[in-house]
């Protein structure tokens, strides 16, 4: 790990003072515009995010970031989120980059960025949040409530693009998140049991079962353990989840921009 | 006659007196370490730990065998010490009249009981906050000579302790931290002189190695790792940029007592990345080079990556034996380096005997007959990227191998694994980073990620065994010659495995890896210990009392 995923993803919830260090940073790119920033901003993004926000920034597995500045975003506020990080997420901090390589960043982002939004508002979220009910409940959590095999969804619009939430619900994507491997275990005696695996060294395995039931195996004492090709997910193709269904799903999924668990007194 | 009786039971007990004195003089070492005691090392006397490699050879190669692969199986914990110190390990400790030497991460440094783990002393610098290490507040470990030990800081200085209290006796500086130099490196002494180098190779720094006097920490000498003008291999470096080619030491070398030489690797060039900054061999960065211990004065030099663009450093550990090789007695020095080929070098002029890849290697076909690398086509980094193995990381690192003399085995921890590197141009600012681009991981169906511990023929470059590990490992390595080889994997484990077969016979989950340096082994009270520092613990394993 884990230069995978730098950069920015919709961070509206990231207070101004998750900025540790004890000055703030400026309020506009200083480096904006500048040539040599640009070009040095572009191999630090092609290097450091472009494996989950694309070449491009249109989004793969982290979010389109073209449209950062057209949603609202500002300069400081997205220097802090590429520093930081946002918790609970992919989005890693950064506590080695440089000042002025994050504003270079910023600099070469800016050059890709639209200038409005282009990603088109169709569906009805309320009709998704029913479709979510019927098909996806049972695995995948939202704001604390839901299963527990598949990925914890409560921010998963500020975290994935339409295409790539699309993409995964058809069964057109088949790379697995750490933690969520699916694996098959068959102790020497008793039945197989099916789950993900959470961790794994040389010798052991640590895996959730469709039971939602964490538990740690010694490898010698099994009789077999598979590797699973094929995620736990099934796809969801249009004779069960139809087109305009399918709008209304990513839709609500959209809206899904993180949790507060806190108890208000 | 009472008086004569008196004066006979005092004799007596004079006697059993000095006898017991005697008895316990001769069991304890000299208070004072000596050159020699250094010089003859582990061969001599596997009982005590006194230098990183163990001896000058660095082979770290015990000659204990209490432990065996019958009996390991047996090992049980003694005592875990915890630093209470944010970062982790990456030292060797040394290990003498049953006191342990330790340095840790942010330049703290402790002696330990070796029979409890206790706490003798601690020693913490007080560090500036605008330190420049690139890679981790760590330090490999100290060196001993007299009644000193020295270590060096992340501000550039080199310290000398008083070995009973951790008080500082001296305090020499290096270089100013502010301009990007920092130093990690395990000292090594030779004769009256402690050896170090700086580091800094992603700062714009020129490298050096230092020798100072051990008793007034005065520097002796100094070689940059950079020729200046004028010097051979300045013309290496278009332009200015030999004055900001990287070239640092980190890694501790090798001693010939008999030939007098120094064997250093030194660091990549910088930037790391962009080729057109400084166009030429970069000579002597990517090297390893053969220096007289009295004046510092280069003897030979070998460059395993002319101009590297691939940020690998060739500060891994080199291993000097004396190998009989096509029927001829030859003084070598082994090396496997990041870029991916093994080598085993004449370590009286730096001619190649053998190169052969220990990994995958796709930027070079192999290593021609002229010593260079005959390379393929397109393994230049640009904005665009390009695909090549080994990564960033290597395929190896400055984690220690190890030799076995006895079956004439050369040991590594080896990295499959590819990048996507990038590059562009920087600028260059004093003390900022400047390496003008960065690498992002590459996995395919050709060119899966994992880890191996590998055996090598160091006479010919075939591999005899390996073990797979699920991740690469970055840990070193310790055999013995009971026929016992220590690793870890970096997945936590501590591993024990047949030297000679690489079967696996005893592990524990420590719960942090063994992350660029070994287990160490030494003698207390009788019984053999294995010493395991493992993120913030050092743990020692023996056999039960009584075994």
């Amino acid at each position: 790990m884990t230069w995978r995923a730098l950069c920015v993803v919709a961070g509206w919830f990231i207070v101004s003072s998750a900025w540790t260090n004890a000055q703030a940073p400026a309020a506009r790119n200083p480096l904006e515009g500048d040539a040599t920033a640009i070009r040095s901003g572009m191999g630090l993004f092609r290097a450091r995010c472009a494996d989950c926000h694309g070449m491009d920034a249109r989004g793969v597995r982290g979010p389109d970031i073209t449209q950062i500045w057209a949603s609202g975003r500002t300069d400081d506020g997205l220097f802090t989120t590429i520093k930081n990080g946002i918790a609970g997420t992919e989005m890693p901090a950064q506590p080695r980059l440089f000042e002025h390589e994050t504003w270079q960043i910023l600099a070469y982002l800016k050059t890709l960025a639209a200038s409005t939004r282009s990603d088109p508002q169709r569906g009805n979220a309320e009709n998704g949040k029913k479709v979510y009910q019927a098909n996806c409940v049972g695995c995948h959590r939202v704001n604390g409530a839901g299963g527990r095999l598949g990925p914890d969804l409560s921010r998963i619009g500020a975290a994935r693009s339409r295409e790539v939430l699309e993409l995964r619900i058809r069964g057109g994507v088949e790379g697995f998140l750490p933690g969520y491997e699916p694996v098959t275990v068959t102790p020497q005696s008793g039945t197989a049991v099916v789950g993900v695996k959470k961790n794994e060294d040389l010798f052991s395995v640590q895996i959730m079962d469709t039971r939602e039931r964490i538990q740690g195996y010694d490898k010698a004492s099994l009789k077999e353990m598979q590797d699973n090709p094929r995620s736990a997910m099934p796809p969801f193709g249009s004779n069960r989840i139809s087109e305009s269904e399918l709008d209304d799903l990513i839709r609500y999924l959209q809206t899904l921009r993180g949790f507060d668990p806190s108890v208000i007194q | 006659m009472v008086l004569i009786r008196r004066i006979t039971r005092l004799a007596l007990l004079l006697i059993v007196i000095g006898g017991t004195a005697i008895l316990a003089a001769q069991q304890a070492p000299p208070a004072l370490v000596t050159t020699q005691e250094i010089s003859e090392g582990l061969p001599k006397d596997g009982s005590r730990w006194i230098t990183f490699g163990g001896s000058y050879t660095n082979q770290r190669h015990s000659p204990l065998t209490q432990i065996t692969p019958a009996n390991v199986k047996g090992l049980v914990p003694q005592w875990t010490f915890q630093t209470g110190t944010l970062g982790n390990f990456e030292t060797t400790p040394l290990f003498r009249d049953n006191i342990l030497y330790v340095t840790g991460p942010q330049n703290v440094a402790w002696a330990l009981d070796a029979r409890t783990g206790r706490q003798i002393w601690r020693y913490r610098r007080e560090l500036p906050s605008d330190l420049t290490a690139c890679c981790g507040l760590v330090n490999r470990g100290f060196a001993m000579l007299g009644d000193k030990l020295f270590m060096v800081t992340l501000d550039a200085h080199l310290l000398a302790l008083d070995m009973r209290t951790g008080t500082i006796v001296w305090d020499a500086t290096l270089e100013q931290y502010k301009n990007g130099y920092a130093s990690t490196i395990a000292p090594i002494v030779v004769k009256d002189k402690v050896i170090v180098g700086a580091a800094g190779g992603e700062f714009g720094i020129r490298g050096f190695i230092d020798a100072y006097d051990a008793q007034t920490g005065k520097r002796a000498w100094r070689f940059y790792t950079i020729p200046g003008p004028g010097e051979p291999g300045n013309e290496t470096w278009a332009g200015d940029s030999w004055k900001t080619g990287g070239a640092g030491v980190w890694v501790t070398g090798a001693y010939d007592p008999d030939l007098n030489l120094l064997y250093y690797g030194i660091g990549n060039p910088g930037p790391d990345y962009h080729s057109e900054s400084r166009l030429g061999d970069n000579l002597y960065a990517a090297s390893l080079v053969a220096l007289d211990a009295d004046t510092g004065k280069i003897r030979w030099h070998y460059q395993f990556t002319p101009h590297d663009v691939h940020d690998w450093d060739s500060t891994e550990v080199p291993i000097l034996a004396d190998l009989t090789i096509a029927g001829q007695p030859r003084k070598v020095v082994m090396f496997a380096n990041r870029n991916g080929f093994y080598y085993t070098l004449d370590r009286t002029n730096g001619r190649i005997i053998m190169a052969k890849p220990f990994v995958q290697t796709t930027w070079a076909r192999e290593i021609g007959r002229d010593g260079r690398p005959v390379l393929e086509a397109g393994h230049t980094p640009d904005e665009n990227g390009e695909i090549t193995c080994p990564d960033i990381t290597g395929g190896t690192n400055f984690w220690p191998p190890t030799f076995d003399p006895s079956t004439r085995t050369f040991f590594v921890n080896a990295r499959e694994a590819c990048m996507t590197f990038y590059s562009w141009k920087p600028d260059y600012k004093a003390g900022e980073r400047f390496t003008g681009g960065a690498g992002q991981r590459y996995k395919s169906a050709t060119m899966p990620v994992y880890g191996a511990l590998r055996a090598i023929d160091p006479t010919t470059g075939e591999r005899k065994w390996e073990f797979k590990y699920l991740n690469p490992s970055t840990s070193g390595l310790l055999t013995t010659a009971s026929g016992l080889i220590f690793s870890g994997d970096n997945d936590g484990n501590v591993l024990a495995l047949d030297s000679r077969k690489g079967t696996l016979l005893w592990r524990y989950q420590m719960g942090a890896n063994l992350h660029g340096t070994s287990a160490t082994t030494y003698m207390v009270d009788g019984r053999q210990h294995v010493l395991v520092p493992a993120g913030t613990t050092l743990t020692a394993w023996a056999l039960p009392q009584g075994q």
